[in-house]
């Protein structure tokens, strides 16, 4: 992205934020959201992947994953994903704000947003340290006893490595948003150039559609 | 991408992001709810038309999508691919029956829900490092 520190006086007479390969801005806003959006392209497979090869051991072994989702908290699950579609709301409204140039309100919505992802990780973290607790993990590590199905570390090998994948996509986006911020407290975006606002802004999205998705797949199995 | 460039980037506002909200967060608690009916083997299929529709609203209003047709098609690309590897897996899951060998044993479990304490043979069943029968 770009690396201009300081808003340069627009010698040219264009933004100090224009690289100089590009016509203008909206050319240089239009080539980032491509590459953006192709990025994320690569990550709905990335997890594609993650989600077929659940699809197929649930279809092969669904008393097991039954039994085992049991362990989940579902009200827990609930909330997370309140809270992450509230902070895809508050990421939203940061984008607006940007779009609109309103600096203040774009850094209460990010501030808001970075809550709401810091409000995820501690729930997420009282249910892996449940988990850990009850020796629910995955693979040959699953020593928890009493189970009347067996296969059950099955489910626990997707659960841990779906919502561990997820999770630190959430950190990583948690970075951004804290770039971001950092940048709109500097005054760099405007009505005239946010497209770093707007692009962090997909990748959040990306993460909640991506939980939409995890939250019923493994909560709410019936 | 637009193809008209005087023309600015379409700006959504506050309210219609406020309602968006609020549908998203009605659908969560329809999914949690109708997770304790029972539909019988369309469960699954109901909670993923539910995850759908929220996934949809997400990226037609809060990703721009609704405005940005080019990246629509990208997206979608990508969605497409997704499903040939999920279908063709599916229809592999749904047509294939085991074809077994008759002196199948059942593989022993020394407790319940541990992984099987010994590797298996995945042609016979049974434990491996013996030879085959």
């Amino acid at each position: 992205m770009s690396t201009v520190t300081h808003p340069a006086p627009a010698e040219h007479g264009h933004s100090p934020f224009l690289q100089h390969h590009f016509r203008e801005m909206k050319q240089q806003f239009d080539a980032a959201k491509i590459g953006m959006w192709l990025f994320l392209v690569t990550e709905v497979l990335l997890f594609g992947g993650l989600f077929v090869g659940y699809g197929l051991m649930h279809a092969r072994h669904p008393e097991a994953f039954m039994a085992a989702h049991h362990h989940l908290d579902k009200v827990m699950g609930a909330t997370n994903t309140i809270v992450l579609l509230v902070s895809s709301f508050t990421m939203v409204m940061a984008v607006w704000s940007a779009q609109t140039s309103r600096r203040k309100l774009c850094i209460l919505f990010l501030i808001l947003t970075l809550l709401c992802a810091g409000t995820f990780m501690v729930i997420k973290y009282f249910e892996y340290s449940h988990k850990f607790h009850e020796g629910l993990l995955p693979g040959k590590y699953y020593t928890h006893h009493g189970d009347t199905v067996p296969g059950q570390f099955m489910f626990f090998s997707f659960y841990f490595m779906m919502t561990g994948l997820h999770g630190i996509h959430v950190l990583l986006g948690m970075a951004a948003i804290l770039w971001i911020l950092a940048r709109t407290i500097r005054g760099d975006f405007s009505s005239e150039y946010y497209a770093p606002v707007d692009i962090t802004g997909l990748y959040w999205h990306l993460v909640d559609l991506i939980w939409i998705y995890l939250f019923p797949l493994m909560y709410l199995i019936s | 991408m637009s193809h008209s460039h005087a023309e600015p980037n379409h700006v959504t506002g506050p309210r219609t992001y406020a309602g968006v909200l609020l549908a998203l967060i009605v659908l969560t608690i329809i999914t949690v709810y109708a997770s304790y009916l029972d539909f019988g083997a369309f469960n699954t299929v109901v909670a993923l038309i539910i995850a759908t529709t929220k996934g949809s609203l997400v990226a037609l209003f809060f990703m721009h999508l609704r405005h940005d047709k080019f990246n629509a098609v990208v997206f979608l690309g990508g969605l497409l691919f997704l499903a040939v590897f999920l279908i063709w897996t599916l229809f592999d899951i749904a047509t294939r029956t085991p074809i077994l060998p008759s002196n199948l044993k059942t593989p022993v479990m020394e407790f319940p829900g541990a992984p099987l304490n010994k590797p298996v043979r995945p042609s016979t069943g049974q434990p491996a490092g013996q030879p085959a029968p």
